[in-house]
């Protein structure tokens, strides 16, 4: 029993927004659909909701063929970016709408509104005018109202983006809360990689309206596909071309003339001994405090080149009690081991998305 | 601006215009009202009089019932429109919506000929329905469902799909939507619509002077008319102007409140999408009707025009128009054009002056309260504008000045209408970074914010050109001889009877509805007016 979807494809003018897409949920499980702006996966939701036809390929559901079903009688949940609440309609009304289209009675609506406002934390709002709610209380009322028909699949958009960052949190633990005792599927959309992988069990990471990888958290994150999904999870340490070959080469570790190399900052040790075979020279090139964290550039003579390191101080000197600053200056010794290296496939559609993208990516 | 000089001039510019040109008319009929003896001997005066007689009573109750049916027959047919238009996204639908103003901006004496042409007599259409409720109520429908249409489409455009999406994930189909979330939706532009809809068909006087000249039709600005101009009941005739102005202004508050709440819209997402077949069924179906509607009055019309009172097709009402032949004292086609031309580029400068002065004074001189006060003209009706100037301007109506200058004044609002946007949407800073590089107000203005409006002053310019092209009902109370306009030489014509004097006011009709959408292709390339 899953939600399929086999090839699909959907175009706009010139342009091909989703293309030639399979995917498959199982029940039970959430699904977050990964990517930047403009990769797709807005529409692949809309796709799976039925507001979009595609143009080609199709959408299965539990064995039945749903791709010609239009929206209104798939009754897929959809939380929207922008809540889309009904201003005209309070908010007991709103979250009682897809209810009155199920046909129940008004006793039976009322006690549904009272235990779904409930859910959400907002008990006795229900009299309150949509535009009178924040924007955290507007999504949880949007998530209650798509929940209410007890649909068989909820899909999300992005339903954090519009929030500030401090309302996100609290949303973000209701919407996991509600996602775990979900019984049946649910697809999650973001362009934020800590938030998909809170939210889901799987991921599918999206670039240009393809999947690219799609795999548990852990497995995408001890292996991506290639150089462009290790950086968009979050790998700060990638190479490519002449440059992969000569830190390779150092590594001992194998690979063919094109291929990107990868390594696992998390597995490297910085310590104050002397460097061996295992170990590399490092000089603090850049230094930068956020909070707790510590995020250093150490320049790698050896390598030719830097690599990207963050931590706690602790880890700098794990001997001390009051772990020491570290400075631009300071040296230490790499000891990475041979674990820590993997070679992926090289970022092959650099021009995917435009640079400005990118570089939002790499921020 | 702090201490900009020129925002000071141009607001005592504009209060003092405003004193002139329009308080002190309506004043004169106000006091005209309450004081001075009736110049029929022998007959009762004063408002109390006026007011409790049961034929006034009468044509009051006339009028707001027949502007009730209107506003009712045009939002049930703007509406579908609307809802069309904004929900989805189709070749042709720049045309279409363009095509949906053509009836509004047409003169209403081109409409009132039109729909002569179609079902009056000798109409292509064969039944005669001239001085019926049916032929008042459709000239009405005609004229005003593109208010409907653009002020309930714009909304529901800027609101989006994004709330009838939410509703089909929620199981509500296309109609079920349309009924829940939809017409909720778009209620607050359809009621600000249907008050705008109904003061304009309160005040409708050239549709019902051509179409249903008979006295059981007479709306309260054709009595107006009347008791000025045929009968010289002037008491009773500024009761009734007064009356009348205080029930559009009351209605012009209300939708001034209505529109602003419009303003707060909601903030969606989502473009139009391209209709299904149901969808497209639908929309082909309503721009087949609105095509017919808007067309067929006009195609009536040209095709009479062109049809000699022989019964063949030619020019010969046209040529029998260029005559003026002296004994019946008729205009000619050659003088009448020449009169209207003359004026619009006359009235058309005045008022856009004139609308430049206010808009600079409420934006940049921080005069507010004239936002408000340049909207007066429009509740004024034409007719009690002219009747004020004919009361307090006597001599002034002798002159060649007469016609222009009420013409100017019921343009300017458009032209303010049409600017202030423009003017409040340039960068604030920008005068002050001309100031610090050494232009004065009058020269900054000259050198950076005219140019920057160039697009909305020439929209601006063709709407004032536009109205007073078409204008009839103050026009035609201060009208002489020599000063005779299109629309009243083609009324002239109508009054007397004939087939080639009818003939020839179509002909007149058709010149005035060419000269009318040269002016409109001028105002399509952008129309950005608030109302």
């Amino acid at each position: 029993m899953s939600l399929q979807l086999r090839d699909l494809t959907k175009r706009y003018g010139a342009t091909t927004a989703v293309d030639g897409v399979d995917l498959e949920v199982g029940r039970g499980r959430t699904l977050a659909l990964l990517g930047p702006s403009g990769c797709g996966k807005s529409t692949l939701l809309r796709l799976i909701a039925g507001l979009e036809r595609p143009d080609a390929g199709t959408v299965t559901f539990e064995g039945a063929d749903i791709t010609q079903v239009p929206a209104q009688r798939r009754a897929f949940g959809v939380v929207f970016q922008d809540y889309a609440l009904f201003p005209h309609l309070d908010v007991g009304r709103n979250v009682a709408f897809g209810l009155v289209e199920q046909g129940l009675t008004r006793a039976a609506i009322q006690a549904r509104v009272t235990a779904l406002l409930d859910t959400v934390g907002l008990t006795g709002l229900e009299r309150r005018r949509v535009h009178q709610l924040s924007g955290g209380q507007q999504q949880r009322v949007a998530l209650a109202r798509a929940l209410a028909p007890e649909p068989a699949v909820l899909l999300l958009d992005e339903p954090l983006s519009n929030l500030d960052e401090s309302l996100r949190e609290s949303l973000a633990i209701e919407i996991r809360e509600v996602l775990e005792r979900l019984d049946g599927y649910a697809v999650y959309v973001t362009h934020d990689q800590a938030e998909a992988f809170g939210m889901a069990d799987e991921v599918a990471v999206m670039r240009a309206g393809t999947i690219r990888q799609l795999d548990g958290k852990q497995a995408l994150l001890d292996a991506p596909r290639d150089a462009w999904v290790a950086r968009f999870l979050g790998h700060e340490n990638v190479w490519e071309g002449a440059k992969a070959q000569r830190v390779a080469e150092w590594a001992g570790v194998r690979q063919a003339a094109g291929d990107a190399l990868l390594l696992r900052v998390d597995m490297v040790r910085l310590t104050d001994q002397e460097p061996g075979s295992r170990g590399v020279e490092a000089i603090v090139t850049r230094v930068e405090q956020r909070g707790l964290l510590w995020r250093l550039e150490l320049a790698v003579a050896r390598w030719a080149t830097s690599i990207h390191w963050s931590g706690y101080a602790r880890e700098l000197r794990p001997d001390l009690d009051t772990p020491a600053t570290p400075s631009v200056g300071d040296t230490f010794t790499l000891s990475v081991p041979r674990t820590a290296w993997r070679t992926l496939a090289a970022d092959d559609d650099a021009g995917a998305e435009t640079a400005a993208q990118d570089a939002e990516l790499h921020a | 601006m702090r201490g900009n000089w020129l925002g000071t001039v141009t607001g005592l510019l504009a209060t003092g215009a405003l004193i002139a040109l329009l308080f002190v008319p309506l004043g004169t009929i106000l006091v005209r009202s309450f004081t001075g003896g009736s110049s029929v001997p022998g007959l009762e005066t004063g408002p109390l009089a006026v007011l409790t007689d049961p034929y006034y009573l009468g044509r009051i109750g006339f009028t707001a019932w027949q502007a009730l049916l209107s506003t009712l027959l045009t939002v049930v047919v703007g509406l579908p429109s609307a809802i069309l238009l904004a929900r989805y996204r189709f070749t042709g639908r720049r045309a279409l919506t363009a095509a949906f103003t053509v009836p509004f901006v047409m003169p209403t004496v081109v409409a009132g000929m039109g729909f002569l042409a179609l079902v009056g007599p000798n109409g292509a259409l064969g039944v005669d329905l001239r001085n019926t409720l049916a032929i008042m109520l459709a000239a009405h429908v005609f004229y005003n469902f593109a208010v409907v249409a653009r002020l309930v489409g714009g909304y529901l455009e800027s609101i989006g799909p994004r709330l009838e999406e939410a509703a089909a994930t929620l199981g509500a189909g296309a109609w079920r939507a349309l009924w829940r979330v939809t017409l909720p939706l778009a209620l607050p532009a359809t009621l600000a619509a249907a008050t705008l809809t109904f003061i304009f068909c309160f005040t409708s006087f050239g549709v019902i002077l051509i179409l249903a000249p008979a006295g059981q039709f007479a709306t309260l600005e054709v009595e107006i008319y009347r008791l000025t101009a045929r009968l010289l009941q002037l008491d009773a005739a500024a009761t009734l102007a007064v009356t009348q102005l205080v029930i559009v202004g009351v209605l012009s508050l209300v939708y001034t409140r209505l529109q602003a709440r419009l303003a707060v819209g909601v903030d969606q997402r989502g473009s139009p999408r391209r209709p299904s077949l149901g969808g497209t069924a639908l929309l082909g179906t309503n721009m087949v009707l609105i095509g017919v509607l808007v067309l067929a009055p006009l195609l009536a019309l040209t095709y009479r025009a062109f049809t000699d009172p022989g019964g063949g097709v030619g020019l010969g009402n046209f040529v029998a128009a260029l005559d003026a032949p002296a004994t019946i004292g008729f205009t000619s086609l050659g003088l009448a054009v020449r009169n209207s031309l003359t004026f619009a580029l006359v009235s058309g400068t005045v008022a856009v002056l004139l609308g430049l002065v206010f808009a600079y004074a409420v934006a940049r001189g921080g005069w507010r309260f004239l936002d408000q006060l340049s909207l007066l003209p429009l509740a004024t009706s034409p007719i009690t504008l002219a009747f004020g100037y004919l009361l307090s301007y006597p001599l002034l109506v002798t002159t060649v000045w007469g016609i222009p200058l009420a013409h100017a004044l019921l343009a300017f609002p458009f032209v303010t209408r049409t600017l202030l946007p423009s003017l409040r949407a340039q960068p604030a800073n920008l005068a002050g970074a001309a100031a610090t590089l050494g232009t004065g107000p009058l020269r900054t203005l000259l050198r950076v914010e005219l140019p920057l409006l160039a697009p909305s002053l020439t929209v601006a310019t063709a709407f004032a050109f536009a109205i007073s092209l078409g204008e009839f009902g103050a026009t035609l109370l201060m009208t002489r001889p020599e000063y005779a306009t299109l629309t009243t030489a083609i009324f002239d014509r109508l009054g007397r009877p004939g087939a080639a004097n009818y003939g020839t006011a179509m002909a007149l009709a058709v010149v005035l509805m060419a000269l009318t959408a040269a002016v409109m292709l001028v105002l399509q390339r952008r129309v950005r007016t608030e109302f």
